[in-house]
């Protein structure tokens, strides 16, 4: 059996706890992701999938039920801490990008690297390795509003790697973009996953992208009604 | 990662020039006026202390003076005293004090005024000089500042030995002597009361018309009068008296004598001396002590317009935290991504504190600039305004101004310290802010 990178068991997540208003989004959510998957998380807005992926990125905690994040347990973990997981073992790829609009390229692949614990040496080196393995390092000095979409989701998918992380975790990452351009930031994920072992989750609401993935977790009003292989 | 702070901080202002420029007016306002006032004061404090140094500063001046009654009563039946010879202050007390603090005191400059003559060329009526003639000590012309140009100057010996010998002034021998040397010349005065005394020229000393007085242009040059120094003693003896000590004198101490420890020793000195004259005392003071008083005052001032700085201070940290709040509120959203990309909140904490403190030195270092530069530009209309109407003054008068470097660092400190007092507060409430909720915020 190989490594798992999240296992989650039996999560539950509810708002407004002990209010009037109360609502449990995720009724007890089991699901283990091993090393080097890719894996696609569908679901129609409403079903949970952000509140899942929330708490997959160490975003936000559960209600209850365990999840090991790499074996371990960052419920139990303070917010520094879980900030540093956040930091060193998640690749963030937002649906906006969410690139920082003052700063270039360069800079914003190594924001990352400014919020580690430890000084980084050749941290340009390091993001321009990442700039040009995402083909923008002829676009290092742009800033985000000098790119197009597409360029700005890779310059967004060069910073989630710059820390090497366990997972990369997608949230509609083709979401604003048209369909060619998406589906090359679909290519760069499967080169990534492919070249590099790299375990990616995939959050979308597209059944067309998921099919592309190795594997397709449907969620559904809070829980998991589909678990099954996808096209490759 | 505080050096990428800082940038950061740059950044942020720059994107937003006008809004920065606008809230930090208010600490330019305060900081720029604490700077041009504390400019103002301690340049006149200092163009005091040196001008007065420069012109005798380091001296005490002393009197004799009456004891007066000391009840109400007495006050009626009171009459001031005559002066004997013994009330006056001899030389030779003045040498007994130079003796007993030979490091602090170190000659006498004092002056007797004998009144006005004229100096007629026996040769030739038309050749005339007016003079006022003053008795003086020795050092007298050294206290005045006064250069001899030629010749020499008065001497302890001519003053002992009451010589006919004078110090003339170098406008007057030039135009009486025609060019020849006038040094060894003899010259016969002709008092106002019609005495007639003869003089032999020692020495010239250079006319200077801030201690005179300006040249009067509507006088015609050879009415005009100047001063002949003779040694007081020999003045003393022509008014005929039988006086040879000092009533007023200034006293000259050691470049390096503190003049209210000197004071004090010139007290206590002539206290004893006089301590069995039921008529008379002497008073001694510096004109120190008169600077300490404007000082006093000009320290009042500086304190209450820092007052007002203060509250200029406070109410520009109140835009700064103002802006601080709405910069956060725009940047709820990248606040989430760098919470997200594992920005820990004391992180967040820091850089909209660095981002306050940058606002304000920032605010701080123009308001400075300013204060400088208007405080050179005032500097420069005063020595203007002194070299243009007061002319005869300007050799004397020495200005120093220069802004107050505790008032600059003061300043940076006080507008660092707004920065962190009032940035805090916004800062503090990003970092409290929840990353799903700050990523999600549009």
């Amino acid at each position: 059996m190989s490594e798992s990178v999240i296992r989650m068991e039996h999560i539950i997540k509810t708002y407004y706890e002990g209010k009037p208003n109360e609502l449990e989004i995720l009724h007890g959510i089991d699901l283990s992701v091993n090393k080097g998957e890719f894996v696609s998380i569908v679901g129609e807005s409403g079903s949970g999938k952000s509140t899942l992926m929330n708490i997959i990125g160490v975003l936000d905690r559960q209600t209850s039920g365990n999840y090991f994040l790499e074996e371990q347990d960052v419920n139990e973990m303070s917010d520094e801490v879980r900030s540093n997981i956040r930091n060193r073992r998640i690749g963030f790829v937002f649906q906006n990008f969410n690139l920082l609009p003052r700063a270039n390229a360069l800079k914003n692949v190594m924001v990352p690297l400014m919020y580690g614990e430890e000084k980084v040496r050749n941290a340009k080196e390091r993001a321009m390795e990442m700039l040009a393995m995402v083909d923008m390092a002829d676009r290092a000095n742009h800033r985000p509003n000098e790119l197009s979409g597409g360029q700005k989701q890779r310059v967004a998918i060069a910073r989630a790697m710059i820390n090497d992380p366990a997972i990369i975790l997608a949230d509609e990452p083709t979401g604003a973009l048209d369909s060619k351009t998406g589906h090359m930031v679909m290519d760069l994920f499967h080169r990534l996953h492919e070249e590099q072992g790299k375990t990616v989750v995939l959050i979308t609401h597209s059944q067309e992208l998921a099919a592309e993935t190795q594997r397709i977790v449907t969620i559904l009003d809070g829980e998991i009604v589909g678990d099954k292989g996808g096209g490759r | 990662m505080f050096l990428e702070n800082i940038k950061e901080a740059f950044a942020s202002i720059i994107a937003n020039k006008m809004r920065a420029l606008l809230t930090m007016l208010g600490i330019i306002i305060g900081i720029s006026s604490v700077i041009i006032i504390t400019t103002i004061g301690g340049s006149i404090q200092s163009t005091l202390t040196a001008t007065m140094n420069s012109l005798g500063g380091n001296t005490v001046s002393a009197y004799v003076q009456a004891r007066y009654p000391e009840s109400d009563e007495d006050w009626e039946t009171w009459v001031y005293p005559d002066m004997t010879d013994e009330d006056y202050v001899s030389q030779e007390m003045i040498d007994g004090l130079i003796a007993a603090y030979p490091d602090e005191i170190t000659g006498v400059a004092a002056q007797n005024y004998l009144g006005s003559g004229q100096i007629v060329d026996p040769k030739d009526s038309d050749n005339y000089a007016n003079v006022s003639i003053s008795g003086i000590t020795p050092e007298y012309l050294d206290y005045m500042k006064l250069d001899i140009h030629a010749g020499r100057s008065l001497t302890v010996a001519d003053n002992a030995g009451k010589k006919r010998v004078c110090v003339i002034a170098d406008i007057m021998a030039d135009r009486y002597f025609n060019g020849h040397d006038p040094i060894g010349e003899q010259i016969s005065v002709t008092t106002s009361d019609g005495s007639i005394f003869d003089f032999v020229v020692v020495g010239v000393y250079e006319y200077n018309q801030a201690l005179f007085g300006k040249v009067d242009p509507t006088i015609p040059e050879k009415d005009r009068s100047t001063e002949m120094m003779v040694p007081i003693q020999t003045s003393m003896k022509m008014q005929g008296s039988d006086q040879t000590g000092y009533e007023y004198f200034d006293l000259l101490l050691a470049p390096l004598a503190d003049v209210d420890q000197a004071t004090g020793h010139i007290m206590e000195y002539f206290g004893e001396i006089y301590a069995n004259n039921e008529n008379f005392e002497i008073y001694a003071y510096n004109m120190q002590s008169d600077l300490g008083m404007i000082n006093t005052v000009l320290n009042v001032v500086t304190i209450a317009v820092s007052g007002i700085a203060a509250i200029s201070l406070i109410v520009g940290g109140v835009g700064v935290m103002n802006i601080m709040l709405v910069s956060i509120t725009e940047r709820t959203r990248e606040i989430g991504v760098r919470m997200a990309l594992g920005a820990k909140r004391r992180t967040i904490r820091m850089q909209f504190v660095i981002e306050a403190i940058v606002l304000c030195l920032i605010g701080g270092i123009i308001g400075i600039l300013i204060g400088v530069g208007i405080g050179a530009l005032l500097g420069m209309a005063a020595e203007f305004v002194i070299q243009n109407m007061y002319a005869e003054y300007s050799n004397y008068i020495i200005m120093k101004v220069h802004p107050s470097g505790q008032a600059i660092i003061l300043s940076l400190f006080f507008s660092m310290l707004t920065g962190v007092f009032f940035g805090y507060y916004p800062a503090n409430k990003a970092s409290k802010m929840e990353v799903i909720d700050a990523l999600r915020y549009e």
